[in-house]
């Protein structure tokens, strides 16, 4: 009789029964919220987001000034710039900087300076022929700019240069290139 | 088409955006607006594929 009585008041409200506490769910909004429905909704939500993502960059591409004009800059005499260094100038604007490098074989070499990993400056190298950034350990082969060792994906713009009358010119940028 | 082609088919869209955002940003760093604009039509069209796929799916679900 008394187990009995037990039994009808485990289901009232505020019973402390263990049983009530073992049918009631107490994660009942998660349930609802995380299930498989609700999964396949945020799976088809993040597709669409990820495609619109790429609109903002077509569209600055289309409105944005990237032409790189035509645009010829002294940037030193050649007979100051010894073999085996180097000397930093800015191109094609001042907030470019560049890195223009007379190698031990007599070449030239130029590239903007700023890191393709996170626009730390690219330094020269003498002792080992490569172009260093210091920030994260990159490393950037002097004769093409591209990525040989560390976090950098991507080659360094190439800077294209010309000697007249003994003055060493910049004359064009490129930044895809091999 | 089943349920479960829809759910292959957003599953596919989203591994496909995923890259497609990728390379889009790479093109955009590197100048590249040719590709840039290639590779953002593609990701237009996968998610208007991943949204017809999804419409499907939920007038399936919702109908039983």
């Amino acid at each position: 009789m008394k187990d009995n009585n037990r039994k009808s008041k485990r289901n009232q409200t505020g019973s402390n029964d263990e049983l009530v506490n073992l049918v009631n769910n107490v994660n009942r909004k998660e349930d609802l919220d995380l299930n498989r429905r609700a999964f396949l909704k945020a799976t088809a939500g993040a597709s669409v987001a990820l495609g619109l993502a790429t609109i903002p960059f077509s569209v600055h591409a289309m409105i944005g000034d990237f032409e790189d004009k035509e645009n010829r800059v002294g940037i030193v005499k050649l007979s100051e710039l010894p073999k085996g260094s180097s000397i930093t100038f800015n191109y094609p604007t001042d907030h470019d900087p560049a890195l223009l490098v007379h190698t031990k074989s007599g070449e030239l070499k130029a590239y903007n300076s700023a890191c393709t990993h996170l626009m730390c400056p690219v330094f020269y190298e003498k002792e080992e022929e490569v172009l260093l950034c210091p920030c994260h350990k990159g490393y950037f082969e002097l004769n093409n700019g591209q990525p040989l060792a560390g976090p950098p994906q991507r080659e360094l713009p190439l800077i294209e240069t010309e000697v007249t009358n003994g003055i060493v010119y910049a004359v064009d940028r490129r930044y895809r290139h091999g | 088409m089943g349920k479960k082609i829809c759910w292959a088919i957003i599953f596919l869209t989203v591994a496909l955006n995923v890259v497609m955002l990728q390379w889009a940003i790479e093109s955009y760093l590197g100048h590249e607006f040719e590709k840039l604009y290639q590779f953002s039509i593609v990701a237009l069209l996968s998610s208007f594929i991943a949204l017809i796929a999804f419409l499907k799916w939920r007038r399936l679900e919702y109908s039983q």
